[in-house]
């Protein structure tokens, strides 16, 4: 099945005329869409791969994360004062507003990326919200928000499907089943508390300058690898999938499906086992043991009669040289 | 206004999973910090649809099916834990089940 590399068009491309099918239709208005077509008349080959940004002074970095640092420490819920939260909250978002600055100065063209810097910033808002936000519900709906943002990004970059299934699977399924463990965890609560009354352990954080220390100098070393050593990230040659039946097909979810089947079926199942093994797991745990009532200790057992009693009262009165298997006998067995 | 090139791409998925980090690091709610290991997620999700997209292959969307499953199988396993220990103690503070720490 090893067909040699296909000439033709790459399965993400989008320039070439059939890769312009009805699943475009939605990514047409998005201006990575015009980008990635127009871009092949550009001196650059691609949108992704061109000329990777250098930053003067990757230095700058660092104390940028420091600063965000301070500003998410003070952000994090504990009992202070909400001047203090403004301040952190106007200190992380200055940060990411010189760190996008910076990084919209290294490179100018004309505003094609405004989608881009839109969905980053409202998915990194609502990260930062998600895990400064004291009520868990909140907390749970900033990061359907975060979803939503995320699957904005995957959109330009050509993975339509994985947008959709994003939304599909984290945003319907998994954050409602979040959201209805938080109502039936916190449905407990004592009837005098009010609707707004929020848990201690939501009120404070645990070791909220250390966690935001270790955090962030990993987001600086990160950042700092990604825009120091990014010139090594060069373009990379034709790299297509090896079969020809996939570019022969039409729309990226099709070429998806199609690589799916191909190339990562065992996977697949594995995935589909996987997900069935944590089904049953999931109701192994969760299920309440059934209590039995067991009889009191002195008394006799009572024996009815076979065969679906009805009167299994063990209190009633037994009969004596009965027939009825309805009914108990007189000389208990 | 800069075009996003893979680094942006790159940038916005590692700060997302540090942020995810911190959140579970000091969130003391068990959903919450089970909400931040999602967070993980959608930061290493990201990178993997643009380097997919950079390279010009559908394996990073392959890959982001089989997180995407992974998140799934990971939630609902935490969530029923959650909901057994939260049927034992009657509450969801992780600092209620210090003596695990040993």
């Amino acid at each position: 099945m090893s067909a040699p590399v296909g000439r033709g068009h790459p399965p993400l491309r989008r320039d070439g005329p059939q890769g312009r099918c009805e699943t475009v239709n939605m990514a047409g208005f998005l201006p990575a869409f015009i980008s990635h077509s127009g871009l092949s008349l550009a001196a650059a080959p691609e949108s992704l791969g061109s000329a990777p940004l250098q930053l003067e002074n990757p230095l700058l970095i660092l104390v940028l994360c420091v600063v965000a640092g301070v500003g998410t420490v003070l952000l994090l819920p504990a009992r202070r004062d909400v001047a203090f939260r403004k301040v952190g909250g106007s200190l992380v978002v200055a940060a990411l507003l010189i760190f996008t600055a910076l990084l919209a100065r290294s490179k100018f063209s004309i505003g094609m990326g405004i989608y881009f810097w839109i969905f980053a910033a409202v998915a990194l808002g609502g990260a930062v919200r998600v895990i400064t936000h004291p009520r868990p519900v909140y907390a749970a709906l900033y990061f359907v928000l975060t979803v939503f943002a995320s699957a904005g990004l995957f959109v330009l970059l050509d993975a339509e499907f994985m947008a959709a299934a994003l939304v599909l699977i984290y945003a319907g399924a998994i954050l409602i089943t979040y959201v209805f463990v938080i109502m039936l965890a916190s449905e407990a609560r004592s009837p005098e508390a009010t609707a707004s009354h929020v848990a201690d352990y939501d009120t404070t954080s645990r070791e909220p300058i250390v966690a935001a220390t270790v955090g962030f100098a990993l987001m600086g070393v990160l950042l700092f690898v990604i825009f120091d050593r990014g010139h090594e990230l060069t373009v990379p040659p034709q790299i297509t999938t090896d079969n020809t039946e996939i570019n022969n097909t039409q729309g990226a979810t099709q070429k998806l499906g199609v690589y799916l089947f191909q190339h990562q079926s065992v996977n697949l199942e594995l995935a589909g086992l996987l997900l069935t093994v944590s089904m049953v797991g999931a109701i192994v745990i969760a299920r309440k043991k059934v209590l039995v009532v067991e009889l009191p200790h002195g008394r006799p057992p009572v024996t009815v009669a076979p065969a679906t009693p009805i009167d299994d009262n063990p209190y009633s009165i037994p009969v004596f040289g009965t027939d009825n298997p309805r009914q108990k006998a007189y000389p208990e067995t | 206004m800069a075009l996003p090139t893979l680094q942006h791409y790159l940038a916005v998925g590692a700060i997302m999973f540090c942020v995810g980090i911190i959140g579970f690091m000091t969130r003391r709610n068990l959903i919450v910090m089970f909400l931040c290991t999602e967070l993980m997620f959608q930061g290493v999700a990201i990178n993997l649809i643009a380097f997919g997209a950079y390279h010009h292959n559908l394996a990073g969307q392959a890959f982001v099916i089989f997180v995407l499953v992974i998140a799934a199988a990971e939630a609902s396993l935490a969530l029923g834990l959650v909901v057994l220990l939260f049927r034992s103690k009657n509450t969801l503070d992780a600092d209620a089940w210090r003596e695990l720490r040993g």
